[in-house]
């Protein structure tokens, strides 16, 4: 029996056992903490890992390793949320620039123009302070940096397929574009969208933890892994357990969905293959 | 062929460089320093070795630095640095803020005339500027006078407090100023206030020198300096370091160390790692842990110090079931101040529940407040909430003072009072907005610090009690007119004995009454290296640096 | 399309663009429910202070008529004053500005020193144990977080090995080189102030490393892949087939070709450094751009976050259209537009 398509690339089951970790462990975080999160016990802080802390406890004598289970709750939240902002904008945007043109397509384009013009930290940053430091308005600035590639990808889908006979014939026999759009194009424009969705969801969480690192995101003691290690960097040198534990949870979890947006791009348009021949 | 071999030469001549440049060219110890620990000795490295025998290095973060202008500086590293280049008429010494000792000003007199209180001034004949020229009466006036036309931060402490007018200010003669201010206003409190570096004298000639449109040469004073104090401003890179070098016409006893850097570490680890490494030698940020994880080496001295800082929890008194103080008092019972001492700050501060802190004139040592659960409960039951309620508490981000963030501070005390069943919702925002809501009267509660502008109790009192000061009380809601008169009253009491009393009442009338739950007064704590002598802290929040040897 | 009409439609396209930033700046900063001024002056503050402040910076105008004044100065270079500065925000810039702009062009020297040749190297070598350690060094490189790299090569190579300097730009014994650029190495050249050129090139190895990690394994996947396009090529084929050694096919032949498509990362790869920027001046402390922009950010100062968006929303779009006529002279068959 052939495997399917996607597993055939050794990388890209690596990245989804990776990531079907990472969700297990997001969504069954308060059955497999051994401690509660924000449970404080400065009796015991800055331990080591051991049996009853395996990664050790920060200084607060959190358990870090609860810590790290919970938060990635939050950074697949995070990444979902982001993703669904920034592609539903996009797309709605990419369809109507795409499908109508003319002066409609200009404007929608310049905005994303606008968009892409700072970079995106920055933005982010300025979006955040606006807000206010959460990490749902972090989330809602990592949107509004992350959405023009979706437009301008489903618009140049849209352009692409316009013209096909396909198109062509179910306009001819009087399909509505509301139709047209949803049942025809959409379907067909989503391959190149999920591609980048699978490295957003990555670079996402990416952004969140550095916006949260200088202060905008999450704030103690929620235990998202940038404010882990913001909280753990004065500890640097002597318990450099506190910063690093998080930091390897963002460097599995981002690597999984590199991993798996290579895989589905390998997949979905042999054309664009490059690199993991 | 020839495309990678330029990629490598390339290569190659990058890291021989950049390994070349990695030996050190700055001493890695200064305790030492005089054998020349550098061996790269080129012309200008030659001088590392000798400079850092005679420079004091300080880190902290000076990112609030704005200007070096006495008129317009009013945050703590400004402060800091304008009082080493700037004289004062008269100042505190080391760690003493309640004796005046004469600077610029060899004595002083104080005399009723008619309806305004007059203080003259006489200057020390010998007081000269960095420049060479005497300081003289006018410099003062002008001085002073800037600061009123300026109205810059500071300004206030001249124009509200002791309600100085330009007017009011006269240069009798060369050496001769005589101040005169409203009698419904304190002279004391006006002494005390010109020790601070609102007071400092600048060099009237050389700033006019300098005058750039209207902005009375505050453009240029802002990176240069023009005072008659041992040190002179040299150069300031912002965000880098600010340096000092000693004044060559001082007209006191010259300073033990020939240049002061003030360098900008934001960060304590780093501030920890520079410290040990001896690349500096004062580090102001450190955490708890990091000073428990330094006493134990042999290079490192830890000195603590005070500060007259308070951390309180504001209680918007219009916020129900706030009004009731029952419902206040509980708050008060339910916290654990001790565990929050101990465990978080570790050293770093003492329990202190009332609001004159410890240092100044009138303080108490009264902290009756402990955790006390069935009191608490008791306290609210009788408010007619005995089940307790939700309410919000406001927190700035970042660390506070004492060694711990805030949002430490706050999970203690959200746990504290959950266990009397007030359920406790932390909204945390920066202090810039925190502030904002606080004085729009908009808070809850509200967790934040004060720190009085002058050495006197009545930069307390006044704005814990008095609503129309339109500063603490007033943020709260709390407008006790009675109170306000006692505490307007105490501020004027010329008498000791009188005035500490009246202190004594006011601060037992807000202990339980008031919307404040007062937790602690943080210290200030310094990593040295142990060579460093003479660095005293003044709980006002500045270092004289002239007295620092290494 | 022609040259000349290219250029002109870019540079037009980039004004709106700039036009648009401005808008958005503007509206962005004056969301904020909260109030910058009064958050400056500190908790201490007296209302009178509050309102003449208010009033200095033209807060008390309505917000169209604050917006065209601001567009009206910006004409004229002047950006406006920093609330948390106090200082004209275009002075602000130029202080900090070459920081980021050394660190920036160090982190990509390093990126294409490091990268190129670890592409070239995998893509020659298919398979091996370098082109998977390579492959391996790509895949973490761009899931790293570099904050926490900054973190960790300070606390090994300062602290415990003590084999590199401290945060900041130079030793604060030697005195910066005088002023040209702003980028201390190319002064202390310029001034044959050897001492301020070894201390700077010393301090910029661990933040430029930290900035251009990102950079640097993208380059490589980048370089690897153009590679093996071009190794795979028809042209290659003959050369292979006339006998010439396998070096001289690769370096002679295909490097030539590869590395240009590397050039358009170099544009991209511009807009995330000065993105990094921001995390890796925070951890190094060091003077430049991202670190005046977070102060800013966090103390509401928006004529400074407006700065900095601008200056990034220039140089961001210049630099993109200097790749893209570089790429253009060196490949022709590249059409603009």
């Amino acid at each position: 029996m052939r495997r399917p398509p996607l597993l055939r690339n050794a990388l890209t089951v690596i990245g989804l056992i990776v990531l079907a970790c990472f969700v297990l462990a997001a969504l069954l975080a308060p059955t497999l903490s051994p401690h509660d999160p924000l449970a404080t016990a400065l009796a015991e802080n800055l331990r080591p890992p051991s049996a009853g802390h395996p990664l050790g406890t920060d200084q607060l004598g959190r358990d870090l390793l609860s810590r790290i289970l919970h938060g990635a709750r939050l950074s697949l939240t995070v990444g979902l949320v982001v993703v669904s902002l920034a592609g539903v904008a996009g797309i709605v945007t990419g369809l109507a620039a795409g499908f109508w043109g003319g002066l409609l397509d200009d404007v929608l384009m310049r905005l994303t123009d606008v968009f892409l013009a700072f970079p995106s930290l920055i933005l982010a940053m300025a979006i955040a302070a606006a807000l206010g430091p959460s990490l749902f308005n972090v989330m809602v600035a990592i949107a509004a940096v992350t959405w023009p590639i979706y437009a301008r990808l489903t618009r140049g889908q849209v352009l692409a397929l316009r013209e096909r006979p396909f198109i062509e014939a179910a306009r001819a026999i009087g399909v509505p574009n509301s139709r047209l759009l949803g049942r025809h194009l959409l379907p067909n424009v989503i391959s190149p969208l999920l591609v980048q969705a699978s490295f957003d969801l990555g670079s996402a969480i990416l952004a969140a933890a550095g916006l949260s690192f200088i202060g905008f995101g999450a704030q103690p003691p929620t235990p998202e892994w940038g404010v882990m290690i913001s909280e753990g960097r004065n500890y640097i040198a002597t318990q450099w357990w506190l910063s690093t534990f998080p930091a390897l949870a963002i460097l599995l979890v981002v690597t999984g969905f590199n991993l798996l947006g290579d895989g589905l791009r390998d997949l979905l348009d042999p054309r664009t293959r490059r690199g993991w021949e | 062929m020839r495309r990678s071999q330029l990629y490598l030469l390339a290569l190659g001549l990058l890291i021989a460089l950049i390994v070349s440049s990695c030996a050190p060219a700055a001493p890695a110890a200064p305790a030492p320093a005089e054998g020349g620990a550098a061996p790269a000795a080129a012309q200008p490295a030659a001088a590392a070795p000798a400079e850092a025998a005679t420079t004091l290095v300080y880190a902290t973060d000076t990112s609030d630095l704005i200007s070096l202008d006495p008129a317009v500086v009013y945050e703590f590293t400004g402060v800091l640095i304008a009082e080493n280049i700037y004289d004062t008429l008269v100042k505190f010494e080391g760690d003493n803020l309640s004796e005046l000792k004469p600077s610029l000003a060899e004595h002083w007199e104080i005399a009723a005339d008619g309806d305004m209180w007059k203080i003259t001034f006489h200057l020390d004949p010998d007081a000269r500027f960095a420049s060479g020229n005497p300081v003289t009466a006018a410099d003062v006036v002008y001085s002073f006078s800037r600061v009123l036309d300026l109205n810059k931060s500071p300004a206030f402490l001249l124009a509200d407090i002791p309600q100085l007018k330009k007017e009011n200010m006269t240069a009798v003669d060369e050496r001769t100023v005589e101040l005169k201010i409203p009698n419904t206003a304190s002279p004391q409190a006006l002494l005390s206030i010109l020790t601070f570096s609102v007071g400092g004298i600048v060099e009237k000639a050389v700033v006019e020198q300098h005058v750039e449109g209207d902005d009375l040469g505050s453009t240029w004073l802002r990176d240069h300096s023009a005072g008659s104090a041992p040190y002179v401003l040299e150069r300031w890179e912002p965000e880098q370091q600010v340096v000092l070098t000693a004044n060559p016409n001082y007209w006191g006893p010259a300073p033990k160390l020939s240049q002061i850097i003030i360098r900008h570490i934001a960060e304590s680890s780093n501030q920890q790692f520079a410290l040990e490494s001896g690349d500096i030698d004062v580090a102001r940020n450190l955490t708890p842990e990091q000073v428990e994880a330094l006493s134990n080496n042999p290079d490192i001295t830890i000195y603590r110090a005070n500060t007259l800082l308070l951390i309180y929890v504001g209680m918007n008194v219009k916020q129900e079931p706030l009004d009731k103080p029952q419902v206040r008092e509980a708050i008060r019972w339910a916290i654990d101040y001790k565990a929050i001492v101990d465990n978080l700050l570790r050293g770093g501060a003492k329990v202190h529940q009332t609001i004159i802190p410890e240092g100044l004139f009138g303080a108490v040592d009264n902290n009756p407040f402990q955790k006390d659960v069935e009191k608490a409960k008791a306290l609210l039951a009788e408010a007619g909430v005995p089940d307790g309620f939700s309410i919000e508490m406001l927190i700035p981000t970042g660390p506070a003072p004492g060694g711990t963030d805030w949002s430490n501070i706050a999970a203690a005390i959200q746990s504290d009072l959950a266990a009397v069943g007030i359920q406790v919702t932390i909204k945390q925002t920066t202090q810039a907005e925190l502030l904002n809501i606080y004085r729009a009267q908009s808070g809850q509660l509200v967790l934040i610090l004060w720190g009085p502008d002058f050495p006197d109790p009545d930069g307390n009192v006044g704005p814990f009690t008095d609503y129309s000061q339109r500063v603490i009380a007033f943020r709260n809601n709390w407008d006790n007119p009675e109170l306000a008169a006692r505490a307007r009253a105490a501020a004027l009491e010329a008498d000791p004995t009188k005035r500490s009393a009246l202190y004594a009442e006011l601060i037992e009338t807000v202990l339980h009454e008031g919307p404040y739950a007062v937790l602690y007064q943080p210290g200030v704590v310094f990593g040295l290296r142990k060579n460093v002598q003479g660095l005293l802290w003044n709980p006002m929040g500045t270092i004289e640096f002239a007295n620092v040897s290494k | 399309m022609k040259f000349g009409r290219f250029v002109l439609r870019r540079l037009i396209g980039i004004f709106f663009v700039l036009l648009g930033v401005t808008l958005a700046t503007f509206t962005l900063a004056h969301v904020i429910p909260a109030d910058p001024i009064a958050a400056a002056l500190g908790p201490n503050a007296r209302e009178a202070q509050i309102e003449q402040m208010r009033r200095e910076y033209g807060l008390d105008r309505p917000l169209p008529e604050q917006y065209l004044r601001y567009l009206s100065h910006l004409v004229r270079g002047d950006l406006g004053r920093s609330i948390r500065t106090r200082r004209p925000v275009a002075d602000d810039l130029r202080d900090f500005f070459p920081a980021t702009l050394e660190l920036s062009l160090a982190a990509l020297a390093i990126a294409l020193l490091l990268g190129v040749p670890a592409g070239v190297l995998a893509a020659v070598r298919k398979d091996s144990l370098i082109d998977h350690a390579t492959r391996l060094f790509a895949l973490l490189g761009g899931s790293l977080p570099i904050f926490w790299l900054g973190l960790v090569l300070i606390g090994i190579f300062y602290s415990k090995l003590r084999l590199m300097p401290g945060p900041g730009r130079i030793d604060q014994f030697v005195e910066p080189p005088l002023r040209l650029t702003g980028l201390y190495v190319i002064d202390s050249l310029a001034s044959g102030n050897w001492a301020a050129l070894r201390s700077s090139l010393a301090h910029l190895v661990l933040p430029a490393i930290t900035l251009g990690w990102y950079s640097t394994a993208v380059i490589a996947r980048m370089t690897r892949a153009t590679m093996l396009e071009e190794m795979g090529k028809d042209y290659l084929r003959t050369a292979r087939a006339k006998g010439l050694a396998e070096r001289s096919v690769v370096v002679g032949h295909a490097l030539r070709n590869a590395w240009i498509p590397t050039i358009t990362v170099i544009g991209l790869a511009f807009g995330s450094l000065l993105s990094g920027a921001v995390l890796t001046e925070t951890v190094f402390g060091w003077p430049g751009l991202g670190r005046y922009a977070t102060a800013a950010a966090v103390s509401l100062d928006f004529p400074a976050v407006m700065g900095v968006t601008l200056l990034a929303a220039t140089v961001y779009p210049l630099v993109n259209l200097a790749v893209d006529l570089i790429y253009h002279y060196l490949d022709p068959r590249v059409r603009l537009g």
